[in-house]
């Protein structure tokens, strides 16, 4: 075969791929535009025309929105302040806990810290619905029921994922860099802080972007563990619209759900840079 | 300002995976197939780096560590700085025992060879750190940090960050870094050996600048022994952990104590003869091949102390002690091989007495082209003379049979 022919056929390969990968695109982005027509849609239409961009008949503007905020007898606000709160304060623990303990466990060969090492990652694969009721007992027993402390149950979900990428990074990092640091002048504590975690950048912020994305889109963890009454988050109050009303108001649920995933657009965009280059420097030196 | 003595300096690296918790957390270090090719001892207790070391190092002293790959010379240095634990033995910085003084309160520098630079700091942020951590006042630190870097020349890169540097320019911010603290004792593991042939020299030249202006005792380690000549005051030459001579640069050149420092100071290689010393009294002669060298009487008179017996030797010459003379007592016959133009010299190869031997001939003796005397096959009478011969025991330390 001449190099033309490769050339060429290395193209159509490329084109096929390009097909193939924008048709997957364009599945994995529907449900997302589904949501944005259909928020602004009056509920009747939301069954029957899907797909249908809004039209003058079916336009119902800001309605489902308001709706959707003031419906029933559960203030938004108070979800939208459970939600952040929840999801600030997790993702900030896993940040600083795990971080500390991979550099540990990365830094030190002894057997225990092989064992916690492998402990996190079969963490990783065991399944959130096997340990779901034993879970909950637990948490009520010592009141990690609130938006105050539920935290600690995901960072104890979340350190699994988190230890695995940051110790993959700071392995790749050469150990020189802390012994300078041990010689410069500085302690344990302050070479993790001022040496080691500005290192960690990139990583922190492609594990504080996957924590922050799962912490907020969680339903399971805070609907079995919280006090639904007193506290819910923005999940639990977009399940609340159809279960206080009889019938389901689709066109609220839309104009909800689309509220609760613009955050972690922006989020996302703002950070994008960052994700990937962190995802690739833990990856490839894991 | 600061001795530094080492008494028994012992290291053990432990068999199994836990290092031990020194400094940091103790440091983990994946053994390559280098590590596991070179002659290690290994006991029931793991890796012997080093067995049993002793120096003594003035205030103001510029001592190089110097040997091949695998030695224990990174081992021995990082024991100094605190990195790794001593296993046994003494090691006193001015007087004060400091085996179980954490790196930082031993009031050392260290410069590595990967530079180990702080990635997400300014080199201004780089130099100023130590400073910092002794909790200087601003004015000092940027008084102190602006002369260091004048004096390394980085002064136009102090807002860049390290990436944005040569390698070269990393390693004179690594050195500011090192030196901006006025350590007592200042350690240099390589410093130089991932720079390119001509800025090394370059940096060699800085660092003998450097060493007058600043009051610290300087530890160096290389593999390179031009730099350990060049630079050293004193020079520890080391072999499989254990210290072979220790002497200044003349005295490791003039008088090895043994075959492997006779062979690892000096380029080219000092050539090697097999010949038998022959004692006659008080006398004594050297037969190598047809020839019959007379040491010099310092030799014998040294010989003669030592009681050295009649005996097969090792015969050490250096190729710029051999003369291409004729009509001399002692002359010996090669065929050249190669001959390599160097400039102001030729090193001839010659094949004689079965093995390799290599003569430098200035070219100042040449009369025109090189090529019409040393061409390959040609026929070439040499001789030594006997104030520059070096006799070493045909045992397994080859031990110069002077001492
Ligand atoms: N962490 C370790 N565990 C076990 N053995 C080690 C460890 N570090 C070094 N060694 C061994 O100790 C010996 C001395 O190593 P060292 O690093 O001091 O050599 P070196 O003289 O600096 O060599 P080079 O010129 O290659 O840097 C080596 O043979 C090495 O295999
Ligand atoms: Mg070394």
């Amino acid at each position: 075969m001449d190099k033309q022919q490769t050339l060429a056929a290395e193209r159509r390969n490329k084109a096929i791929l390009s097909v193939v990968l924008a048709a997957i695109c364009i599945l994995w982005v529907l449900p997302v535009v589904a949501v944005v027509i259909n928020s602004f849609k009056l509920n009747t239409f939301v069954k029957t025309d899907t797909f249908a961009l809004p039209t003058s008949e079916s336009w119902a503007g800001m309605a489902n929105f308001v709706k959707g905020m003031t419906f029933g007898n559960y203030p938004f606000k108070s979800s939208v302040l459970y939600s952040v709160v929840i999801t600030v304060l997790s993702t900030g623990l896993i940040l600083v806990f795990c971080s500390m303990a991979a550099w540990y466990i990365a830094r030190v060969d002894s057997l225990f810290c092989k064992a916690l090492y492998f402990l996190c990652v079969f963490s990783m694969v065991v399944p959130f619905q096997m340990v779901m009721f034993t879970l909950s007992k637990t948490a009520d027993v010592l009141k990690l029921n609130t938006p105050w402390t539920i935290p600690i149950v995901y960072l104890g979900f979340g350190a699994g994922l988190a230890i695995f990428m940051f110790v993959g990074f700071v392995k790749s990092i050469p150990l020189e860099i802390e012994e300078a640091a041990a010689i410069d002048g500085c302690g344990p504590v302050r070479t993790f802080f001022s040496v080691v975690l500005p290192m960690l950048k990139p990583t922190l912020i492609s594990v504080g972007i996957l924590e922050i994305m799962w912490v907020w889109n969680d339903y399971l963890l805070p609907v079995l563990v919280l006090d639904i009454n007193k506290y819910r988050t923005i999940p639990i109050h977009i399940q609340y619209l159809k279960g206080s009303y009889g019938t389901v108001d689709l066109g609220a649920t839309m104009a909800l759900i689309l509220l609760s995933i613009i955050p972690v657009i922006i989020f996302y965009l703002a950070c994008q840079k960052h994700i990937i280059k962190g995802v690739a420097a833990g990856a490839v030196k894991g | 300002m600061a001795e530094v003595s080492l008494r028994h300096i012992k290291k053990v690296y432990p068999n199994s995976e836990r290092t031990s918790k020194k400094g940091l957390f103790g440091r983990k270090k994946a053994d390559d197939g280098a590590r596991k090719a070179s002659s290690l001892r290994i006991t029931d207790e793991g890796v012997l780096a080093v067995p049993d070391f002793n120096l003594d190092i003035a205030d103001r002293e510029f001592v190089v560590f110097v040997g091949p790959s695998g030695c224990g010379k990174s081992t021995t240095l990082r024991m100094i700085a605190g990195l790794e634990e001593i296993t046994d033995g003494e090691l006193y910085i001015d007087g004060k025992l400091m085996n179980d003084v954490a790196p930082k309160d031993r009031d050392i520098a260290m410069v590595f060879q990967s530079y180990a630079l702080y990635p997400h700091m300014t080199v201004r942020d780089n130099l100023a750190f130590p400073l910092k951590l002794r909790k200087m006042d601003k004015q000092t630190i940027d008084a102190k940090v602006n002369e260091a870097a004048e004096t390394l020349g980085i002064t136009e890169f102090l807002d860049r960050k390290p990436k944005a540097l040569s390698g070269g320019q990393r390693q004179r911010v690594a050195i500011g870094r090192a030196i901006v603290r006025e350590p007592k004792v200042l350690l240099m593991d390589e410093p130089l050996s991932n720079l390119d042939a001509k800025l090394r020299n370059q940096m060699r030249a800085e660092i003998i600048k450097l060493r007058k202006r600043i009051d610290s005792t300087f530890i160096y380690v290389t593999h390179d022994q031009t730099e350990a000549m060049t630079l050293g005051d004193r020079i520890v030459i080391m072999k499989d952990g254990e210290v072979q001579q220790v002497g200044t640069p003349q005295e490791v050149f003039e008088h090895p104590s043994n075959l492997f420092v006779a062979g690892f100071i000096g380029v080219p290689q000092m050539n090697f003869f097999d010949a038998e010393l022959v004692r006659d009294g008080n006398a004594y002669s050297v037969h190598v091949g047809d020839a019959i060298v007379v040491p010099s009487a310092e030799k014998q008179a040294r010989l003669a102390a030592q009681d050295v017996a009649s005996q097969s030797i090792t015969l050490g010459i250096r190729p710029e002690h051999i003369s291409l003379a004729s009509g001399d007592a002692a002359t010996l016959v090669g065929t050249v091989d190669v001959s390599e133009m160097m400039g102001s010299s030729v090193h001839v190869h010659l094949d004689s007495l079965g093995q390799d031997v290599i003569v430098i001939v200035p070219t100042t003796e040449i009369e025109g082209p090189y090529q019409d005397h040393f061409f390959a096959g040609a026929k070439v009478e040499y001789a030594f003379g006997g104030n520059v011969i070096h006799m070493f025991s045909k045992d397994e330390q080859g031990t110069n049979l002077e001492f």
